[in-house]
């Protein structure tokens, strides 16, 4: 964890800046690291944004504390996924695992970016809002925060590791085409009972020239057609087909 | 992890920016990495990419190509950004025609990413489309700040360090060239496109 060594620190201010979550605060002319504010990213560690060298870590003292560094801090792997960043693969190795098939819809919720960073809270409230509408959360084999979920075909989340603040972390899972509707709809209605944001990733196999017929639904719920996507190519093997 | 996806700004400046990833499958494809990510590289730096790097490492905008490279390994993650689709064209043939059976993914505006693709000869498999920011959106940066941090999806620049970059430059203490490498050298995936900050910065300072 990031700390501030207050004998180093000269309360020059230079440091508050370069925190993504405004952790950083000053007290009696000392910079001071909010542990409840703090993601736990390490910019401030890695890129030694103290002149003096104030900012120093200490060993994590909880389980919770560590996942949310290693889903913060994109230079970690994560454990059991073997991904770095926020720890899923999602559409980039799509062509192999062939996790999101034809007929079904992937989605990646992009709990508490950009920017903004969100409290486990908040993504339970999400993951419990689309997996009451139909959506299969992903299991811990493919995407961290299955490992706080109490229970995956709820979206519950552990109550010890509700008020930890991450930088983002992921709700992901997939449903059947004729499903995404009505949990697009229910991510609609508990968009507006967060104290954060979501940047939402709709995944799904695509024809020889890039179309996909799952975006015909986005019109029927109000929801601007997508300009921006990633491409995975298809070159890589052994290439699921399904 | 979706973290080049949800890149915002004008649409005329996205068209200049075009994230490409190699990427391995954890327990399929995932070992002896080194000599595939080299040739990826390669192809890469013939066709120009403006900046890439290696998370485990760091970025080309921070390190020498050859710093980045020596220290290749399993959990190399290779990732870097294009400026013009002409560069993704090229890039993608030479990518397929090396075969290295990794998976390859473009991020980007799709009008330009796909007629790219049909241009190179590879055919998409899967997409993970943008559908936009959802929820509490009043405490968001403005709009030109957010297309800067953008451009580091895991957020490691910080809105008010955008700020200050731009105070520096608008004082002449600073080019939009070097404010950008500086925003650049906190993205450590190699993904931050300097060359549209500069261009962000010069526009709005």
């Amino acid at each position: 964890m990031p700390v501030v060594n207050v004998k180093k620190c000269t309360g020059c201010r230079a440091c508050h800046i370069y925190c993504s979550v405004e952790a950083i605060s000053y007290e009696a002319k000392k910079a001071f690291i909010d542990p409840d504010l703090c993601t736990e990213c390490y910019v401030c560690v890695r890129q030694k944004v103290c002149p003096e060298g104030a900012i120093e870590t200490i060993e994590f003292d909880t389980f919770n504390k560590q996942f949310q560094h290693v889903l913060s801090d994109p230079v970690e792997t994560h454990g059991v996924t073997g991904v770095t960043g926020r720890g899923t693969e999602e559409v980039k190795t799509n062509d192999v695992t062939g996790r999101v098939k034809r007929g079904e819809v992937g989605l990646s919720i992009d709990m508490g970016r950009p920017g903004m960073g969100v409290y486990l809270r908040d993504a339970e409230k999400v993951a419990m809002a689309a997996a009451k509408a139909g959506f299969k959360l992903a299991p811990q084999e493919e995407t961290p925060l299955a490992a706080m979920m109490e229970d995956l075909s709820t979206g519950k989340l552990k109550d010890d590791c509700l008020d930890y603040r991450l930088l983002s972390v992921i709700v992901e899972g997939k449903c059947e085409e004729d499903r995404l509707k009505d949990v697009l709809l229910a991510l609609k209605d508990i968009a507006n009972e967060i104290d954060t944001v979501f940047s939402l990733g709709l995944i799904s196999r695509v024809d020889e020239n890039g179309e996909c017929g799952a975006l015909k639904c986005l019109d029927q719920v109000g929801i601007p057609q997508p300009h921006r996507g990633k491409v995975n190519v298809g070159l890589g093997k052994p290439l699921s087909l399904d | 992890m979706t973290h080049s996806l949800h890149r915002s700004g004008d649409i005329e400046s996205q068209k200049k920016d075009y994230v490409w990833f190699m990427y391995q499958t954890k327990g399929v494809n995932d070992k002896n990495i080194k000599p595939k990510a080299l040739e990826f590289i390669a192809v890469a730096e013939a066709a120009g990419s403006e900046n890439w790097g290696d998370v485990k490492t760091g970025p080309t905008v921070m390190y020498s190509s050859d710093y980045i490279k020596m220290l290749l390994s399993d959990k190399t993650r290779i990732r870097g950004v294009f400026t013009r689709s002409e560069q993704v064209v090229e890039f993608l043939k030479k990518i397929k025609e090396k075969d290295v059976g990794m998976s390859v993914v473009i991020a980007g505006v799709l009008s330009e990413v796909l007629p790219a693709c049909k241009e190179a000869g590879v055919i998409p498999h899967s997409v993970n489309y943008s559908l936009g920011i959802w929820g509490k959106k009043d405490n968001l940066p403005d709009d030109v700040t957010l297309s800067v941090t953008t451009m580091c999806g895991h957020h490691m620049i910080s809105p008010k360090f955008v700020k200050h970059v731009m105070n520096r430059v608008e004082k002449g203490k600073m080019t939009p060239e070097e404010g950008a490498l500086q925003l650049a050298s906190f993205c450590y995936c190699g993904i931050f496109n300097h060359i549209r900050c500069a261009d962000i910065i010069r526009e709005n300072t």
